[in-house]
């Protein structure tokens, strides 16, 4: 059976241009495009694939750990209990919350409405780790948005479809994050690296990170917001600072996508329209003192770098 | 006098073939974890297209699987062009030339495939760190690669079972 050598030859130099031109960093707009079409068609296709074979995968683990299931019961009994008391302090540290903000004038951070979605491929291939997820931009969903599970954070959206969307894991060799240890603020760059354990880069030579600091978002970048649960600080064998994941303790199966509005930068938003003194949200920046422009640099200008 | 006999063109086993090509690359970007401790699938797609390319080699033209590559690059968020380029070459090099293989010869057909998957992996290594800047992890490779040359027998034999049943496809 012998095919057309001008087409082979053809498609050989296609698929080597796409490999040329399809950078995930400096990705042509035609070709983000194609991908989000695909990926909206495949994602109805890919849901009804998913729903048999997560059956048959639930299968092996139902048996395995129906013996564990009291033990597991008797402890998340226990954490209840404990959820309660902190759930009674976090309310009442929130109508405490509410009084000093109103005392004070502050604007309140955005806080918006969390879009559950239904993960539909998660392709954990040698070259991506990504997710696609059940909800695009006919829910709500924008391109940056963070996408969370129930422990932490999980990556954040790189790709919009009218009812699906990508979102790049924290672990992809592609993903930077700006965190912050919440003991000490001590800054970094979140980095993955295609492991399970992404690094801790561009930290201070001093910095105050011990063994198991709770890692959140620094929100430096103004692409995520701040305080985002990411994980728990480690240290690898090579002495190198690594992040142990909230989000690995279960499987990534149903998710939130938080949709965030970043904050302008003064190049987007001129100060023209001044007259609006509340514009440019922030706890710190929208503070109506005296000298309340040199007050937004200190969420940024932390130790650490 | 006897009518000469027709012999009608193979349009269900072609759309059969469609569907089997479809499956395999929905199964492979499906959140299955068959298995704890890994959630990476066997290269089912170019299992399909290899045994296809065995059991009707005009089914498997270069743009179809040129055309499976790119759906399995896209459907896993993956840089385009990557296991497209490396399909194609890796079956166009290993591709069986001779028809009906499968029913007798699955030892060397196991070797060719052994080989096609080691081809494909290494271009696809290549091509993708290239397009990601640098060095993809060997390791996800490799478990993917050793996970479909050991589940290719058994869908090779059910595929020869289901041929050798019907019996009049050679």
């Amino acid at each position: 059976m012998r095919f057309s050598r001008t087409l082979t030859l053809t498609l050989f130099i296609i698929a080597a241009l796409l490999i040329a031109f399809d950078r995930p960093d400096a990705r042509p707009g035609f070709l983000v495009a194609v991908r989000s079409a695909v990926t909206d068609t495949a994602a109805p296709l890919l849901d009804l694939t998913a729903r048999p074979l997560r059956g048959i995968g639930n299968i092996g683990p139902y048996w395995q750990r129906q013996h564990e299931l009291a033990v597991e019961n008797a402890e998340l009994q226990e954490q209840l209990t404990e959820t309660r008391y902190w759930r009674d302090l976090a309310l009442r540290l929130r109508d405490e919350r509410d009084i000093y903000r109103e005392a004070l004038n502050l604007t309140p951070a955005s806080e918006q409405e969390r879009i559950g979605a239904w993960v539909l491929a998660d392709p954990t291939g040698p070259f991506v780790r990504s997710r696609l997820v059940g909800a695009g931009s006919g829910r709500g969903v924008g391109e940056g948005d963070p996408v969370l599970n129930v422990y932490g954070l999980v990556g954040h959206v790189v790709e919009v479809g009218q009812r699906s969307s990508r979102v790049l894991l924290l672990t992809d060799l592609n993903s930077r994050v700006p965190v912050m240890a919440d003991r000490s603020n001590a800054r970094a760059v979140l980095t993955g690296d295609n492991t399970n354990f992404p690094r801790l880069d561009y930290l201070g030579r001093d910095a105050d990170l011990q063994e198991g600091d709770r890692i959140v978002t620094s929100g430096d970048d103004g692409i995520l917001p701040r305080g985002l649960p990411v994980g728990t600080a480690a240290l690898d064998r090579n002495g190198r600072w690594r992040v142990r994941l909230f989000s690995d303790n279960a499987p990534v199966d149903f998710v939130w996508v938080l949709p965030y509005d970043r904050l302008p930068t003064p190049e987007e938003e001129p100060a023209a329209s001044a007259d609006a003194p509340g514009a440019i949200a922030g706890e710190v920046n929208s503070e109506p003192a005296p000298g309340g422009e040199e007050t937004g640099t200190i969420a940024t200008a932390e130790d650490g770098e | 006098m006897r009518a000469p006999i027709e012999r009608r063109p193979p349009y269900g086993l072609a759309i059969w073939c469609a569907v089997t090509l479809l499956l395999a690359l929905l199964v492979y970007a499906t959140p299955a974890r068959l298995t704890r401790s890994t959630d990476l699938m066997p290269l089912l797609p170019l299992i399909t297209l290899f045994i296809w390319s065995t059991i009707r080699p005009y089914f498997i033209p270069p743009i179809v699987i040129f055309i499976v590559g790119l759906l399995q690059d896209l459907l896993t968020g993956g840089p385009m062009g990557i296991w497209a380029f490396a399909y194609l070459l890796s079956l166009t090099i290993m591709r069986v030339r001779k028809e009906d293989a499968t029913t007798r010869d699955m030892g060397p057909l196991w070797f060719r495939f052994v080989a096609t998957t080691a081809i494909a992996v290494v271009v696809a290594w290549i091509a993708g760190s290239l397009a990601n800047g640098s060095p993809a992890p060997v390791q996800p490779m490799a478990i993917e690669a050793a996970a479909s040359i050991l589940m290719f027998p058994l869908i090779a034999l059910i595929s020869v079972r289901k041929r050798q049943s019907r019996g009049a496809f050679g």
